[in-house]
């Protein structure tokens, strides 16, 4: 009896907590994506091999990269083992590898940016592997992503100068 | 050393292939991470952590990768390619590979 009464006040409070503070961090990080993904408007985005766009007697194109890892809160780690049984899409799973993938498309414009480039081709974004498939590890939901791409320069319209590839 | 992960870079053309060219590190997290990261599995959010251990790996990878290239003489690397294996001690690896060329700028 003591022990129920005690693993409630452990457990609920760790819960509860991962509930309300989990909820926070991902609405202020899909509100700061909204944000940086709008102010990157300008930025020439494709996954196509062939540099569109490319200006003409530019500085040489290099490759951008990025690495985030992002972690569920207690309680969808939880929950998530509870869906494994009835089957279905996984809504807090799929959050996550959205806002992971988002979060590392961000990262490699802001890379791109501090070089000066104004463009990046052959996006590809690809989920890793991060830690070893051992059972203890599996225990906490996450997402891992590896994104590169190739920074060029793009020629901005109205300014003439753009070659086709 | 130009590295891009297109076959072609735009503006250079490619007068040889000096070979594929890779590196790799397996690295594993040490307690304080796995402590951090399970902490961190209350609110939820970015782990650090894991996040320096991927990036660590990434550099160490191309860095070797990058080694082979010059070794081979080339001035460039293209269609470079990441992948990730779990092995099962708790470690992880990456693993980078490119082609390893020589390139000439045109235009």
């Amino acid at each position: 009896m003591e022990l129920i009464i005690e693993l409630l006040l452990f457990i609920v409070p760790l819960v509860v907590c991962g509930l309300i503070i989990g909820r926070t961090v991902e609405k202020n990080h899909f509100a700061a994506l909204d944000r940086r993904e709008e102010a990157n408007r300008d930025f020439l985005l494709s996954n196509s091999k062939t540099f569109p766009m490319a200006a003409a007697g530019s500085q040489e194109p290099t490759m951008v990269t990025s690495e985030v890892v992002i972690g569920s809160d207690y309680l969808k780690s939880f929950l998530s083992g509870w869906r494994g049984i009835f089957g279905g899409e996984m809504k807090s799973l799929q959050a996550l590898q959205v806002r992971a993938k988002r979060e590392a498309i961000a990262r490699l414009i802001d890379q791109a940016r501090a070089q000066g480039y104004n463009a990046m081709c052959n996006i590809r974004v690809d989920g890793v592997t991060v830690v070893g498939a051992t059972k203890q590890n599996n225990k906490m939901l996450m997402a891992s992503v590896l994104a590169t791409a190739t920074a060029y320069h793009a020629a901005t319209p109205g300014s003439g100068t753009s070659s086709h590839v | 050393m130009i590295v891009t992960n297109t076959e072609t870079i735009v503006g250079y053309e490619i007068i040889e292939m000096k070979g594929l060219v890779q590196g790799n590190t397996v690295r594993t997290k040490h307690a304080g991470r796995d402590i951090a990261a399970g902490l961190k599995n209350l609110v939820g959010g970015e782990l650090k952590g894991y996040t320096e251990l991927l990036t660590e790996s990434r550099r160490e990878a191309m860095q070797r990768m990058l080694a082979q290239a010059q070794q081979l003489g080339a001035n460039g690397v293209v269609n470079v390619r990441f992948t990730t294996a779990a092995v099962t001690s708790g470690a992880a690896e990456l693993y980078a590979y490119g082609t390893a060329v020589t390139l000439r700028k045109i235009g």
